[in-house]
C-alpha cells in the first residue's frame, strides 16, 4: 500500500476520520503527530518520525496541524507541540509531549510489539 | 579544585525586537503575532546554533514560545524576543550578528533590534574561554562594535560579592525611543538567575549514569528529574529533559508563557548547577517564587548560591533570602542599566562552609 512507511498529514477532519477509523479496524499502532507548521520543536523531529516510519510499515503514523484541524486538537487537549499520541483500536495508550527522541523511539517500540504478539 | 574542568558557568544572552505591522501573521492556535517563531525557521536556527558550538537535543512548544534544549544548554524563541544560555566553552557571543541579520531581513515582517542583555557569573576556569570570552572587557568591546548603532543607550557593570567566585557581570544596551511591541505583554515579566556552587556530593551523584550503562539522551534525563525531585518543583509545567553520559543534565520546564531552565555540572571540585526562571509582578505570588527556589537550594544543597533578579521589585527580591534555607545572605548589591532596569545580586552561603 502506497501509504505504509509515511507519514500521512490530514488535512481535513474528514481524511483525519477516515485514516483514524481505518487504523482503529485494522488494530494497527496508531501514532498522530499533533504539530503546528510555525513550532521549530516540530521540524527538529519531523526527519526522525519520517524516517521510524519507513523501518515499520505495520505501524500507522498520522500528522495533525493544530491550526488545520482545530477542534480535534482540542478534543485531545494538546497544549504543546510536538504531541505524539498513540492510539490502539482507537483508545490512547500512551503520550509523549516534546520532541524527545529517545521516548519516542521507546514508545513506538513497546506499543508497535505488542500487536505482533496480539 | 581541578586544575581544569567542564566550566557550568553559563554565558547568557537576550535579544528583544518590536515591530510595527498589523499584518503580522496571526494563527488561530497561536492568538498572537507569530514574529521571530516564523522568521527564525529551525533551519536558520541549527546554522547559528552551529556558530556557538552547540545543537538542539530536545525541544517542546506551545502557543507563546518555543523552547530548546542544547548540548550546551538552553535556547528561548518568543514571537520579540529570544534568549540563549550557553556553558562550557561555546562562543555565545558570536551569535549576536547572525541573529540580528535573520531576524530584520524578513520580506513579510519588520523586526528591528531593541535591546540586548548580556549577563553571567564569574568563570571557575577563565583560562579556558575562548576570545571574545576572555574577559568582560573583552566582551563588552565584541558586543559593542557588533549592535546596531541605533542602540544608543549602553552600559556595563561587574556587580560584586565579597566572594571572588561570584560575580555578575551585565551588559545592556537599548534604542531611545519605548518601542511598539508585538506579542503579549512580556515585558512585564522578570527574570531570576540563581547560581549554586560546591553542591552536596551525595546530590550531585544524582547526575551521573551508570558506568558503562550510560547513554546521552531525554529518557536518562526524565529518571535524573523524577529521581532529583525536580518534577516536583512545578508540577504543572511541561519538561523537556536530557541526560549526559557519564555525567550532567539539563531541562527547560515550559508553564503558559513561562519558562524555567535546569543545567547541572555535577563533578566534585567543580560542581555547579544553574535555575532560572520568570514571574510576572502582576499575576505571581511571592511566596511560590520563595517556595520553588527552596524546592530547587534541597535538590542541590550547594555551599554558595548567587542569586540576580532583573526587573523584579523590591517586594520580589527581599523576600528571596527565605528560600535559602541553612544558608547566610553574604552580600547584597543594586544597579540599574538600560531596558533591564533593576538588578539586585545577592549572594549566600551555607553554614558549613567557613
Amino acid at each position: 500500500m502506497a501509504e505504509e512507511g509515511q507519514v500521512i498529514g490530514c488535512h481535513t477532519v474528514e481524511v483525519w476520520k477516515e485514516h483514524f477509523t481505518k487504523a482503529a479496524e485494522s488494530k494497527k499502532l496508531a501514532v498522530v503527530d499533533f504539530t503546528a507548521s510555525w513550532c521549530g520543536p516540530c521540524r527538529f523531529i519531523a526527519p526522525i518520525l519520517a524516517d521510524v516510519a519507513k523501518k515499520m510499515p505495520h505501524v500507522v503514523f498520522l500528522k495533525v496541524d493544530v491550526d488545520e484541524l482545530r477542534a480535534v486538537s482540542k478534543e485531545y487537549e494538546v497544549e504543546a507541540m510536538p504531541t505524539f499520541i498513540f492510539f490502539k483500536e482507537g483508545k490512547i495508550v500512551d503520550k509523549v509531549v516534546g520532541a524527545k527522541k529517545d521516548e519516542l523511539l521507546m514508545s513506538i517500540d513497546k506499543h508497535a510489539a505488542k500487536v505482533a504478539s496480539a | 579544585m581541578a586544575a581544569t574542568g567542564f566550566e557550568g558557568f553559563e554565558k547568557r544572552l537576550e535579544l528583544r525586537f518590536y515591530g510595527d505591522d498589523p499584518l503580522a501573521t496571526t494563527t488561530q492556535y497561536s492568538s498572537s503575532p507569530l514574529g521571530l517563531r516564523q522568521i527564525l525557521d529551525f533551519d536558520s536556527l541549527v546554522q547559528v546554533l552551529n556558530a556557538v558550538q552547540c545543537t538542539v537535543v530536545s525541544a517542546v512548544g506551545n502557543r507563546y514560545f518555543d523552547a530548546y534544549v542544547l548540548s550546551e544548554s538552553s535556547l528561548f524563541v518568543y514571537p520579540t524576543k529570544i534568549i540563549i544560555k550557553t556553558c562550557g566553552t561555546t562562543q555565545l557571543l558570536k551569535s549576536i550578528r547572525p541573529l540580528i541579520q535573520l531576524a530584520t531581513s524578513s520580506h513579510d515582517q519588520d523586526l528591528s533590534l531593541c535591546a540586548l542583555r548580556y549577563t553571567r557569573g564569574s568563570f571557575i576556569f577563565p583560562e579556558s574561554q575562548p576570545s571574545p570570552h576572555t574577559s568582560f572587557a573583552d566582551e563588552v568591546d565584541y558586543i559593542n562594535r557588533h549592535l546596531p548603532p541605533s542602540l544608543r543607550r549602553r552600559k556595563a557593570a561587574v556587580m560584586p560579592s565579597n566572594l571572588t567566585s561570584h560575580s555578575w557581570h551585565v551588559f545592556t544596551a537599548t534604542t531611545d525611543q519605548a518601542p511598539h511591541l508585538i506579542g503579549p505583554g512580556l515585558e512585564s515579566f522578570y527574570t531570576v538567575e540563581v547560581c549554586m556552587t560546591e553542591l552536596d556530593r551525595a546530590q550531585a551523584r544524582n547526575f551521573f549514569q551508570p558506568p558503562g550503562k550510560g547513554r546521552n539522551g531525554d529518557v536518562a534525563g526524565k529518571e535524573m528529574t523524577k529521581l532529583t525531585g525536580i518534577s516536583e518543583i512545578n508540577p504543572g509545567s511541561i519538561i523537556c529533559d536530557f541526560g549526559f553520559d557519564p555525567c550532567g543534565y539539563s531541562m527547560n520546564g515550559i508553564d503558559q508563557e513561562r519558562y524555567s531552565t535546569i543545567h547541572v555540572t555535577p563533578e566534585d571540585g567543580y560542581s555547579y548547577a544553574s535555575f532560572e526562571c520568570v514571574g510576572s509582578a502582576f499575576d505571581d505570588d511571592v511566596d511560590d517564587l520563595v517556595e520553588v527556589l527552596r524546592k530547587v537550594v534541597r535538590v542541590f544543597g550547594p555551599g554558595v548560591v548567587s542569586v540576580s533578579t532583573t526587573g523584579a521589585t523590591r517586594e520580589v527580591w527581599a523576600q528571596l533570602g527565605r528560600a535559602m534555607e541553612g544558608m547566610k545572605r553574604r552580600s547584597f548589591a543594586v544597579d540599574e542599566f538600560p531596558a533591564a532596569g533593576t538588578v539586585v545580586f545577592q549572594t549566600f552561603t551555607a553554614g558549613r562552609r567557613k
